[in-house]
């Protein structure tokens, strides 16, 4: 249906989400301190090994700020307008799925678009960290890095989007995704703290071509700082690349999402 | 008020009972099993890497080389598996959708019954611990220390693990208090792990920070048996360990008990 | 030009057999034993717009299967299926937009907010011009009584309230066609009266076509003019509601609770069904025995603490015609 309904939907979930959040005011702080203190330790964490061993793999305290905050945008991003689609096995287990498939709109939009609480405190944190650690780590701003930040942040978003719907459509087959789940989220929360060049070299493949958070902070860090880290022998500049990967990656979640429903719909749940 | 009424001989069947009823239903979310034990080894991967990049790029500290610091890791995650769990978390949950007063009802003792539910839990967690460790051993080296060190650890693990009983308690009895408490129940998770020594040993720490963190209960609960573990607490200090961790156990043994009796006073007078 | 046509439509499930046990879902994954379920077995069928169809059948006989193909939920095996023109699972979108779905037991409305919000949000997903909305929200509010608790977040309403709620919520878009899945089940007799004149009166005054699915023989009565029976699968009766009951919907059960333990039951013009206890269910046939001369008969030669009637249901109606088979050969009779 045309993108102008499309519009006026998100326009009013927006609307309801934030009514929703305001009914739920005194949840809401706590939620934050939680946000707060989960970033928080970790970039605590972060501080305490590097003070203890100054440099890793060549990068300082400084540059894995800068690191850990960049992931934080893209991470806070995809919370914020994304998050609703990791509900989408419990759907397909309570039968709410089905109500997707009797309205007149796209089921991955209305997945997307689905009222409820959204907190944009971690939004805010983040732009807020990142500002902080762009100062703290003397990165370089220059005209490619206003222009390209951005998009690199939503490019994030967008990888964390593809993996999340691509494990959302397993439920179709699996139900119960859970443990995928926590494994992929482990990668893209803890493993994207570090420069990719500690791990073997099978995890960094994984974490280039197959879940490439990789793409969302380390390949763009390394370009902005200037680092010549060569992990997998890949020239700096890829790390412009990650709003292409995150469409591509995009676009391949979507055809098995597709390819999901087409299923549910022939075999049912 | 309970003047008259004679003392009944405490019975253990209705907690052991209440135990393997919790074991079962433990058993049946297999994939949340599967999951623990994946996340402690996918952890352990990571952490295995990070210091091994650390340590080769900087000077190492003498009394934790490479093997120790990645024993410590292993050994902390698989003690993970065991202390994460809320014990009491039925606690909170009864208080706050009310069927509490049905255990209040029951002739047993309501503190005594939500440990021996949260005990099953914890075995059947704790069962977990050998497929993981049998799992990590495939791809890093865990140190074996002497009999008597293991011996002195597993009572330390002990009290860690009483230690966090009794602060998870304290954190459930506020809800006798106050309407919604998960979110602090994460953060004070979130920070147990930091500042526990789970992730980093506080060895490790600035030195500043240690004077802060040795003295807080955070430390006995995972610090403790992993420093013995590891053979950074000699023999010689075992006993100054182990005591200054009973000591955590009994203050806030006796913190728990007067919160709780506070509030199941006022839930039997006030009807909660 | 009929709005729903269906021709020999068919559903068939496959699934892996599998046993029981950890041992058998590892066999399940290497097996390739397959078993078939046909849950929808050549149903034909044909509504005109305007048309109010009871669409009735016991558990598991293809019911829900069947409207989950009418609503594009689920591709037929085979068969031809078009509602108002469109073949619904391909043309999803499209068919969404001609039809309203109201399911008993699950809500379409927004849990934490007030009514209206909810019908706010739908207004946009189904495109509703602001002027049809404003006519639609205030002859539903007539309707159905909701001026009264628009402004309440949902979460806080009555089943009954919360009924209403979920009709105008799919009425509001004008669908041509309306599928109502136990619209009826939970609610007291002054809501369910509500439901059933609001049905009634949008199928008359709009010609709304309406299919209802439910249990409650209540409702058929009061709305559906024509019936169309399915069990195991397959259409067994299509037709009016009243030769049904007349046919075969003649029979009625009494209830009768012992004040003592009888030993053998025997009551001329009827048959012992069951006993359990003090319990005996004895059925007659209304042409040949009046409830009135069998109360009599039992409580010259019994003692009774207890008597009961009870109507014949769907379930009882429909193993009927499959012992005595569907003698009229309109609707595919059961081999």
């Amino acid at each position: 249906m045309g993108t102008g309904r499309m519009l006026r939907v998100y326009r009013e979930y927006w609307r309801i989400n934030i009514l929703t959040t305001l009914e739920y005011r005194a949840n809401f702080l706590v939620w934050f301190a939680f946000t707060f203190v989960y970033h928080g330790s970790a970039l605590a964490a972060l501080w305490i090994m590097l003070a203890r061993f100054p440099s890793m793999n060549g990068w300082d305290f400084r540059q894995m700020a800068f690191l850990y905050a960049l992931w934080m945008v893209a991470h806070a991003l995809h919370n914020t307008f994304f998050s609703s689609v990791s509900d989408v096995p419990d759907h397909v287990r309570d039968g709410e799925f089905d109500r997707l498939l009797v309205r007149p709109l796209d089921t991955l939009f209305q997945t997307i678009a689905t009222p409820g609480q959204v907190f944009p405190d971690e939004l805010i944190l983040a732009l807020a960290t990142f500002v902080a650690a762009c100062i703290y780590s003397g990165v370089r701003i220059d005209l490619v890095f206003v222009l390209f930040v951005p998009l690199i942040a939503i490019g994030g978003a967008l990888i964390d989007l593809a993996m999340n719907l691509a494990i959302s459509t397993t439920a179709i087959w699996f139900v119960r995704v859970d443990a995928l789940r926590w494994i992929v989220a482990q990668l893209e929360q803890e493993f994207t703290r570090y420069p990719l060049g500690i791990y073997s070299r099978a995890v960094r493949i994984l974490l280039t071509f197959v879940c490439p958070f990789a793409f969302i902070n380390y390949f763009p860090a390394t370009y902005f700082l200037g680092k010549t880290d060569g992990a997998l022998g890949l020239p700096p500049v890829v790390g412009l690349l990650t709003p292409a990967i995150g469409i591509v990656f995009v676009a391949l979640a979507y055809a098995f999402w597709r390819f999901g429903l087409d299923r549910y719909q022939s075999v049912g749940h | 008020m309970t003047g008259s009424l004679p003392r009944r001989r405490f019975r253990l069947a209705p907690y052991v009972a209440l135990a393997s009823r919790a074991m079962a239903r433990e058993a049946t979310y297999r994939f949340d099993v599967f999951g623990s034990v994946a996340s402690v080894l996918v952890r352990l991967y990571l952490l295995k890497m990070v210091w091994s990049a650390l340590y080769a790029h900087n000077v190492s500290p003498a009394q934790l080389p490479l093997h120790a610091i990645i024993t410590y890791s292993a050994v902390a995650l698989l003690m993970g598996l065991v202390m994460d769990i809320d014990q009491t978390r039925a606690l909170h949950d009864r208080l706050h959708d009310g069927t509490i007063a049905t255990d209040f009802l029951k002739p047993i003792s309501v503190p005594l019954g939500f440990f021996a539910d949260g005990t099953g839990e914890v075995l059947f967690h704790a069962a977990l611990i050998v497929p993981a460790l049998v799992l990590s051993l495939l791809f890093v080296h865990i140190d074996l220390p002497s009999a008597a060190t293991l011996a002195v650890f597993a009572l330390s693990f002990v009290l860690g693990y009483l230690v966090g009983f009794w602060i998870n308690f304290i954190l459930n009895c506020s809800a006798f208090w106050t309407l919604e408490v998960s979110g602090v129940q994460l953060i004070v998770t979130w920070l147990t792990d930091l500042l526990g020594g789970e992730i980093i040993p506080l060895v490790i720490f600035p030195l500043a920070l240690q004077k802060i963190v040795f003295v807080l209960p955070f430390a006995a609960m995972f610090s403790t048996p992993l420093l013995i573990y590891v053979g950074v607490i000699p023999p010689a200090g075992w006993a100054a360990a182990l005591g200054v961790q009973l000591v955590w156990v009994l203050v806030l043994g006796g913190v728990a008990t007067l919160l709780w009796r506070a509030g199941a006073h006022r839930i039997v007078v006030q009807g909660g | 030009m009929a709005i729903i046509e269906a021709v020999d439509l068919r559903k068939v499930f496959r699934s892996v057999v599998r046993q029981p046990g950890l041992g058998g879902a590892i066999k399940a994954l290497f097996s390739r034993e397959v078993e078939e379920t046909v849950a929808v077995d050549a149903v034909t069928f044909t509504l005109e717009p305007g048309e109010l169809v009871g669409y009735l059948g016991p558990n598991g006989a293809g019911k829900s299967t069947t409207i989950k193909m009418l609503t594009g939920i689920l591709v037929p095996t085979s068969g031809t299926l078009r509602v108002a023109g469109l073949v619904p699972a391909a043309r999803r979108q499209d068919n969404a937009q001609n039809i309203g779905v109201v399911f008993g037991q699950r809500s379409q409305l927004y849990w934490d907010l007030p009514l209206r919000e909810s019908f706010a949000l739908l207004r946009a997903i189904y495109d509703i011009p602001s002027e049809r909305y404003r006519t639609n929200m205030k002859a539903f509010a007539e309707l159905l009584d909701l001026e009264r608790f628009l402004d309440t977040p949902v979460r806080q309403l009555s089943l009954g309230e919360r009924m209403r709620g979920d009709f105008a919520a799919a009425m509001l878009h004008d669908p041509r066609i309306v599928y109502l899945d136990e619209p009826t089940i939970g609610l007291d007799v002054i809501a369910k009266e509500a439901i059933r004149t609001f049905v009634a009166e949008i199928n008359r005054e709009r010609g709304t076509t309406v299919i209802l699915t439910t249990h409650d023989l209540a409702d058929v009565e009061r709305l559906a003019r024509r019936v169309i029976l399915i069990d195991k699968g397959a259409v067994i009766y299509d037709g009016p509601l009243a030769r049904l009951r007349e046919e075969y919907g003649t029979h009625r059960t009494l209830v009768v609770t012992l004040a003592r333990p009888y030993e053998g039951i025997e009551v001329s013009g009827a048959t012992v069904e069951s006993r359990e206890g003090l319990v005996v269910r004895l059925r007659f046939e209304r042409r040949q025995t009046s409830a009135e001369a069998l109360i009599r008969r039992v409580m010259n030669d019994f003692e009774i603490s207890d008597l009961q009637i009870i109507e014949p249901d769907i379930d009882s109606i429909v193993r009927r015609i499959y012992i005595e088979g569907y003698a009229d050969g309109a609707a595919g009779a059961p081999s």
